[in-house]
């Protein structure tokens, strides 16, 4: 069987990044604070043609982006 | 004739009176210029020094979390390779598969040569593999890298090494390479392992392909249904590249304490060899200086 968000097309990893932003939203105050700086990331990327380098573009839109395409393909 | 004879003293004593003001200005200017040159130095050094050691002290202080960090991330890493061992999983021996080297460098520099050894080891394993692609975490190695092998990079990340590595940055990563279109034989996570203090080495970790884990001699040891094989595939990347990740940014941290360290202590040598040229330099002039008043007073006296 399937799970339902892998028909969602998410990957696992994304899937577990999720699960661990819901389980560090419902902490509590203090320690929530400590543990969402953990869940941040601010990295960018680009992807490389023939030794060029292509557009800078935001890893965590960019991932968002590709889960929404493969929903919207499956 | 005449002319030339009239011109010539003039010239003369016009090249004197210009020779010999100019030198002995010259030589006043410079005693005096030196020394205020050298006082100019002592001061910027003295700030480089300031800013060295703070620097250090930043970085000795980042250097225990990243350690943490390094320790803790060690055991996602180790805990997930224990399934492939105990698999014994071999990288596939493919001539047509292509490899993806991860490369985790940071975006920092200020830290002696850790990048340059990383990039040195890529140069080396692309020699013998020219058909492997890169995915290159950090600007540093990046930069590095671009000039001499532009060709076999995939895929650059930015913004790593501000702050310790977490593990959304790893997943997000091993997101963005599963995604690529090419599909890899095998994929190396490559760091710099943390020997002690003082040392570190580039080394790679594997992170296998579903191919090769399948093919795996204990493979049928395990319980595996349907598509899990394929999540704990990505989850085992995300695992790799967090470990190397971390590793790496301890390295950076006690690879820059140790810079700053031999800077500020550089810094120091250089203060103290200033500080006696400048006392030097001084007591000439002093000395310099009552000679002349002296030799002047007593002329006067005679006069």
């Amino acid at each position: 069987m399937t799970a339902a968000w892998k028909a969602a097309g998410l990957t696992y990893n994304r899937y577990i990044a999720v699960a661990s932003r819901v389980v560090r939203r419902s902490l509590k105050e203090d320690k929530r604070i400590a543990a969402e700086r953990r869940g941040e990331s601010e990295l960018r990327f680009a992807k490389w043609q023939n030794g060029k380098q292509g557009e800078v573009k935001n890893l965590d839109a960019a991932n968002a982006a590709n889960a929404t395409e493969a929903a919207a393909s499956s | 004739m005449m002319l030339s004879r009239a011109a010539r003293p003039a010239l003369r004593a016009g090249v004197a009176a210009a020779a010999r003001p100019a030198t002995l200005n010259a030589t006043n200017a410079a005693n005096y210029a030196t020394l205020r040159e050298i006082e100019d130095r002592l001061k910027s050094i003295r700030n480089i020094e300031k800013i060295t050691k703070t620097m250090k002290i930043v970085a000795s202080t980042k250097l225990t979390r990243a350690q943490r960090a390094m320790t803790e991330s060690k055991t996602y890493g180790q805990t997930s390779n224990t399934v492939f061992e105990s698999a014994e999983t071999k990288p596939l021996e493919g001539e047509d598969k292509k490899t993806l080297i991860v490369v985790c460098s940071s975006d920092k520099g200020l830290c002696g040569g850790i990048h340059s050894g990383l990039s040195r080891k890529i140069r080396r394993t692309l020699a013998e593999k020219p058909n492997s692609d890169l995915a290159i975490l950090g600007e540093k190695c990046k930069a590095q890298l671009s000039r001499s092998n532009g060709k076999n990079i995939v895929l650059s990340f930015a913004g790593i090494g501000k702050d310790v590595p977490t593990f959304a940055d790893a997943s997000a990563i091993a997101d963005q390479i599963t995604s690529l279109p090419t599909d890899y034989a095998s994929i190396q996570v490559v760091y710099n392992k943390f020997l002690n203090a003082q040392s570190y080495e580039p080394v790679e970790i594997e992170a296998f392909s579903e191919e090769a884990i399948a093919a795996s001699p204990n493979f049928s040891a395990f319980e595996i249904e349907g598509d899990a094989l394929g999540n704990l595939r990505e989850y085992a990347l995300a695992n790799s590249i967090y470990w190397g990740l971390a590793e790496g940014h301890a390295c950076e941290q006690s690879a820059r304490r140790n810079a700053m360290d031999n800077a500020s202590k550089n810094a120091g040598d250089m203060i103290n060899k200033f500080q006696i040229l400048f006392n030097r330099t001084r007591q000439a002039v002093i000395t310099g200086e009552l000679v002349e008043i002296i030799t002047g007073a007593a002329a006067s006296e005679e006069g």
